[in-house]
């Protein structure tokens, strides 16, 4: 029998070298491919085949002549695109514009958004952006600078000043001094996630819902007392969400809101706000619940992943806990498990605003919803008139507004006088439990309801759909409450984005750690200084010279 | 592929038979043992993932199902067998592993046998050129912009072909034709066989088990491959079932994550007993291959195939 040979895995030193070659040479050729370096801003007028002229706001746009716009969409898991959706139709016969679509599953849209753009490969519009996102794309002239062509959007530009959102438009701006995308507008927003409790229960103890975090604390004193064996506060977000809304009345930022962490100091410059005494007061004050039995411990390690809150409505419905956070599905979540419990009636579970606390009744700055970029393609197509047309239509227009959410009015839906939407019969949208399992669904078979129909909505588009109590909540805060200002922005360039992204990871990791750790009363308040001093080891001054420097520059820049 | 050592050497493989030894004994205890236990942690998310495939929403919920249906019912199956996308991918995919594999096996059976033959001329270079592939490559972006502009984009051969010549498979089967013995060809060759004619008519058929093992391997690594489909395809009707399911496993997990930036959104509703019943449907066929090449992998086919 032959014997075995060894793999012969070494190739000639000549072999070798000409490979190597071979390769470096491919991956140049293939790197000259993308990027077309800087952008120029291009004269629109001449590209404006199929463009209106007398295009203005309010105004139903129709492309002078049929043109194709392709666009990015991600498919949910539970709504399967249909080429033959009637929004696409409907889009067509309003517009003269045919949207051709590239999918991409929603498991792991963003990477391959990410792929398509830098491949150079994306379609046209590419909606689903949420601020911050377009960073990335900025240096390599992938995508198209907004700020230079909004003066053709005359939606946009009615409804920022209509809403009064100029300056957060302002905030987009990137170190360039330009934004690269345009978001959706909400002319009312309220924060999502918030304080979901027990009314009956807290009115009986306390007398009224609580408007303060003393107040809740207070509050959840006596309830502990009524009911020895509850801890009647949870948050079932690894208290992301808590103190995300928390941190605002304390004059800070924390939780999901953290961000890049830096928050305007007495002076001119950016602190880092888990340094400032505001988040020494927020910790304290959690702590000092933890202490005495109020805060479940345990929902402030559970994950963050949705399957924390399960646990918190089990506690609900086992009447040991009786607020949480959570949003407005929350609230109604915690319902049906108490209605297996407690029964029907026997309770009244509502979301209400954040409550107030030392900074004053401050809730998060007003948001922005998601938006679109445009790739950087469309600069040198004769349809780039028409195609800003479509979008500033698509994205800003009441009218398309309107029709992504409802569909056709006279046909799925009517409007009454004064305004208010009903599904017309035949036609259900089971996501919102409404005419339920009537006919068409407006949304999986028609396509309507679907992520476009989200971005911009004016306060009433945004009622017309939601539950009465989520309406009572919006109007709650926006009666009772008021937003901070924005936060000042200090966009980075490119290599400063890199560096800051090094710097802030464990600055992040040693505040989630300690924050928690003095949270649940594992670490001493008095070793508040050696926290700072930890952070100040992990390279915190370097990383808030990077902001400051960048945030300077903003300001010379913009004013 | 050089043959596993078989246990010939056990005490048991004697003519007459004795009494194990207390050790021995001792030995087969523990090691059954271990192995039961083994198999037991293997089994077990396959017997849970079927037994929730059985069972309402609710209950897995609740987390009461366990290794047994909780009221067991067929709902899930039937709305799953109904759903259009979901058939339309898992033919996808059954075509991708077909192809793919046949294609495969040709290049690599090919490829490898030409590779074993130590008086070919610049046989170094061309195991080189295979072996850099392993070890460098350029990345996602540029293989993107490389699919795309062979115009194999939104084509099943964007899935087929890149990895349709897997070089460690082919250092195996290339080591395998190695330890054929050469008298065996060099007899074909003086019967008057060519080289295509050794080739199909005395090594492949000698090669059945490597032939088997990466048969095998080329088709899991077909029919579980999402990636390459998820990078070079854009059109719903052309994915593979894999990407449908990792929309709707990876997809619900997302939605409930990105609670902080996309909270109000939709998010994605899939309940459990349906993940598991497409987890399921996707196991099964590919399962089934493995009874049929297993004895392949016990090779005794060389075995007295030369004398003297």
């Amino acid at each position: 029998m032959a014997t075995a040979h060894p793999f012969p895995l070494g190739p000639t030193r000549r072999g070798f070298v000409g490979l190597t070659a071979a390769g470096l040479g491919a991956l140049t050729l293939a790197s000259c491919g993308t990027g077309s370096g800087s952008e120029e801003k291009v004269d629109v007028s001449t590209q404006n085949v199929g463009a209106m002229d007398e295009y203005a706001a309010d105004m139903q746009f129709t492309a002078t002549e049929p043109i194709q716009i392709s666009m990015l969409w991600t498919d949910w898991p539970d709504v399967p695109v249909e080429k033959t959706w009637r929004i696409f139709e409907h889009i067509k016969e309003l517009t003269n514009v045919e949207l051709t679509l590239t999918h991409i599953p929603f498991s792991d849209a963003i990477e391959k958004r990410s792929l398509l753009i830098s491949a150079g490969d994306a379609p046209t519009l590419i909606p689903l952006v949420y601020t911050g996102e377009e960073a990335a794309f900025v240096s390599s002239g992938a995508v198209v600078p907004m700020s230079d062509y909004v003066d053709r959007m005359p939606n946009f530009q009615k409804y920022v000043k209509e809403w009064d959102l100029a300056e957060m438009v302002e905030n987009l701006r990137q170190a360039d001094g330009k934004y690269y995308m345009t978001p959706g507008l909400q002319e009312v927003s309220v924060p999502v996630f918030s304080l979901v409790l027990r009314k009956d229960v807290f009115e009986e103890v306390a007398g009224s819902v609580p408007q303060t975090w003393e107040e809740v604390r207070e509050a959840l004193v006596l309830i502990k007392e009524k009911h020895p064996d509850a801890v009647p506060l949870a948050d079932g977000f690894e208290g992301q969400s808590m103190l995300n809304y928390a941190a605002h009345a304390f004059g800070t930022k924390a939780g999901w809101g953290f961000g890049d962490g830096a928050i305007d100091g007495d002076g001119d410059d950016l602190v880092y706000a888990a340094t400032t005494e505001q988040y020494r007061q927020l910790v304290d004050f959690f702590r000092g619940l933890v202490a005495d039995g109020l805060l479940d411990k345990e929902s402030f390690t559970a994950s963050n992943d949705g399957s924390g809150a399960a646990s918190v409505s089990e506690k609900f419905a086992a009447e040991t806990c009786f607020a949480a956070s959570g949003s407005s599905g929350t609230a109604i979540e915690f319902a049906q498990a108490l209605e297996e419990t407690v029964g029907k009636g026997n309770f009244e579970i509502t979301l209400v605003p954040p409550p107030g606390g030392p900074a004053g009744d401050h809730v998060e700055p007003r948001n922005f919803w998601h938006g679109f970029m445009l790739s950087s393609a469309v600069t040198e197509s004769e349809n780039f008139l028409a195609t800003l047309q479509f979008v500033d239509w698509l994205y800003y227009s009441p009218q398309a507004r309107e029709m992504l959410r409802w569909g056709e009015e006279g046909t799925t839906y009517s409007k009454s006088g004064d305004g208010t939407i009903t599904l017309e019969e035949g036609y259900s949208l089971n996501d919102f439990g409404m005419n339920k399992d009537a006919g068409e669904d407006i949304k999986i078979d028609l396509g309507y309801s679907t992520f476009p129909a989200e971005s911009t909505e004016s306060r009433a588009l945004k009622e017309s759909y939601s539950t009465p109590e989520f309406v009572q909540y919006v109007d709650d805060v926006l009666t009772t409450r008021t937003p901070r200002d924005p936060f000042p922005p200090a966009p980075l360039d490119e290599a400063e984005l890199e560096q800051a992204s090094l710097l802030a990871t464990p600055i992040k990791d040693a505040v989630d750690t300690a924050t928690l750790r003095f949270i649940m009363g594992e670490r001493p308040m008095d070793e508040w200084d050696a926290y700072v001093a930890e952070l100040e080891a992990a390279g915190l001054p370097q990383y808030m010279e990077l902001l400051n420097g960048a945030r300077a520059r903003f300001v010379e820049a913009n004013g | 592929m050089a043959p596993e050592a078989a246990p010939t050497t056990s005490p048991r493989s004697t003519t007459t038979r004795i009494r194990d030894s207390r050790s021995y004994r001792i030995f087969t205890v523990v090691n059954t043992t271990a192995l039961l236990l083994l198999c037991a942690v293997m089994l077990y998310p396959f017997v849970m993932l079927l037994a929730q495939s059985f069972s309402s929403a609710g209950a897995i919920s609740a987390g009461k199902v366990n290794l047994l249906p909780v009221d067991p019912n067929l709902d899930t199956y039937r709305a799953v067998a109904n759903n259009d996308t979901f058939w339309r991918s898992y033919g996808n995919t059954v075509l991708y592993t077909l192809i793919g594999t046949s294609i495969a096996m040709v290049l690599t059976t090919t490829y490898a046998y030409v590779l074993s033959k130590k008086h070919l001329r610049g046989r170094g270079l061309l195991i080189g050129i295979a072996v850099f592939t392993m070890f460098f490559n350029g990345g996602i972006v540029p293989n993107y912009v490389l699919i795309s502009s062979l115009g194999m984009k939104n084509t099943m051969w964007a899935v087929i072909l890149p990895p349709a010549l897997s070089v460690f498979n082919l250092l195996v089967m290339k080591a395998f034709f190695e330890n054929l013995p050469t008298e065996l060809e060099e007899a074909a060759h003086i019967d008057g066989l060519g080289w295509f004619g050794i080739f199909f008519r005395i090594v492949l058929p000698l090669s059945k088990a490597v032939i088997a093992t990466m048969v095998l391997f080329y088709s899991v690594q077909y029919w579980n491959d999402w990636f390459a489909a998820f990078l070079y395809l854009d059109r719903t009707d052309l994915f593979p079932v894999t990407l449908y399911l990792r929309n709707l496993i990876a997809g619900a997990s997302t939605a409930a994550s990105e609670g902080a930036a996309a909270s109000g959104s939709a998010v994605a509703d899939i309940n459990a007993n349906i993940q598991s019943v497409t987890m399921i449907l996707i196991l099964v066929p590919i399962l089934c291959v493995y009874p049929f090449v297993q004895r392949y992998f016990v090779s005794g086919v060389m075995l007295g195939s030369v004398k003297g």
